[in-house]
């Protein structure tokens, strides 16, 4: 498929209200990042609050429909269609709440100097709806998929753990949380409080 | 601004391209300093004329063509379709692609990199925006623009070719064909399958000089 509408992408409803619509995803692109959000309603999310600080990445939001109060390091500026925000500093905090129903925003974004990978993000939210309905299966395809990209990534092996561990995988939760806390001893002390991780808790090999 | 900056495309400079057929450039990554990949729009200079040229991109670049205003009629390789505003078009490398403008007012994101390589600008939209400001009567100023990007980018046999083309257009004969020379010395078949039909290149078809070079 080489043509869509943004009306006709998959529609992913995140937690904090926005909805991602896939673009990279549905087109395989490899060479860039690119997406498309809405929300919910207006007075909704529809860019999450955040930075990218981790992954280093310029980024470019350009309202295509809609109006969207953006907030950026604390400063608020309101985009109609044909409006963009430039983001050259990845450590600013960065997001928007949707001023009108059928609001979509376009989101580019790149680490510069350097060939584009596809972000880890991307196979967390894509898992989203399937383990919303505890289709554990297919969930754990999806992380799989990428993994197989980025073997050695801690926060998509972790994230593998948490979906075999509730789809009762527990020796393949237990070996992948443990590869995930060798790459990054950090998600040792997040598996300790995650419920995911409540039916292999009490296993011997449990980090600790 | 600190670290950000909010625009709105009704910002960006428009450079028309030769004639009314052509489309408009309206440079976004120049305009941002955007590092990550190529990114530009482009709008038409009329209903039915071109808002995005046909090519190829047989160098290996994918895109991603954005409907962002109006309603442009796309055709990707054989297949020619309806684009409103929102519709997203992908271009695998090689693939035909051109759109021409069906309402006025018609812009097209164009975003495009080489999968599995670190971004690098290239020439080509310095080229763009020098024979506009050329055809503009901005002669000087896009020369000194053209020389510019011959020092930006030494050795490529684009930069060269273009450059030749420029001055066959707006300079003078001889200092064409010394950057034809170059480019012909950096990549004698593409400059020659390029040359053969370039109208850009007409002035300089009847010296003997051509005759030497290509014979």
């Amino acid at each position: 498929m080489s043509v869509r509408h943004v009306d006709e992408l998959d529609r992913i409803e995140m937690e904090d209200g926005f909805v991602w619509r896939p673009i990279r995803r549905a087109f395989d692109i490899r060479a860039f990042g690119v997406n498309a959000y809405t929300a919910l309603e207006a007075g909704s999310q529809i860019v999450e609050e955040h930075t990218e600080s981790n992954l280093g990445h310029e980024e470019i939001y350009l309202v295509l429909r809609g109006r969207a109060r953006f907030t950026v390091d604390g400063n608020e500026h309101e985009l109609a269609p044909g409006q963009l925000v430039f983001l050259r500093d990845p450590a600013l905090k960065r997001g928007a709440i949707a001023l009108d129903d059928d609001t979509v925003v376009l989101a580019l974004g790149g680490k510069p100097g350097e060939p584009f990978t596809v972000s880890a993000w991307e196979a967390m939210f894509a898992a989203v709806p399937a383990a919303r309905e505890e289709h554990w299966d297919e969930a754990i395809r999806i992380h799989e998929e990428a993994l197989a990209e980025q073997p050695e990534h801690a926060a998509l092996l972790y994230n593998l753990a948490c979906m075999e561990a509730r789809g009762g995988r527990r020796l393949d939760a237990l070996l992948h949380l443990q590869r995930a806390v060798e790459l990054d001893p950090k998600w040792a002390e997040h598996a300790r409080a995650d419920s995911d991780f409540a039916s292999i808790r009490g296993e011997p090999g449990f980090p600790a | 601004m600190n670290g950000y900056e909010i625009l709105s495309i009704d910002d960006l400079d428009r450079y028309p391209g030769s004639n009314d057929d052509a489309p408009v450039m309206l440079p976004l990554r120049r305009r941002l300093g955007f590092r990550p990949f190529g990114l530009n729009c482009w709008a038409a200079q009329r209903v039915g004329g071109h808002v995005i040229q046909r090519h190829f991109e047989r160098d290996g670049d994918e895109e991603l063509y954005v409907v962002v205003r109006g309603r442009a009629t796309f055709t990707l390789g054989e297949e020619t379709f309806d684009a409103p505003a929102g519709t997203l078009v992908h271009a695998p490398p090689g693939t035909l692609r051109e759109a021409v403008a069906a309402e006025d007012g018609t812009v097209v994101l164009a975003a495009g990199a080489k999968p599995g390589e670190a971004f690098d600008p290239a020439p080509w939209e310095e080229f763009a925006i020098a024979y506009s400001r050329a055809r503009s009567g901005e002669v000087d100023a896009a020369r000194a623009a053209v020389t510019d990007v011959l020092e930006r980018y030494p050795d490529t046999w684009q930069g060269e070719y273009n450059a030749a083309c420029f001055e066959a257009l707006y300079g003078d004969g001889d200092t064409a064909f010394a950057h034809l020379r170059r480019a012909h010395r950096l990549a004698p078949k593409d400059v020659a399958q390029f040359a053969e039909g370039d109208d850009d290149l007409a002035a300089l078809r009847g010296d003997r000089r051509w005759q030497e070079l290509f014979s």
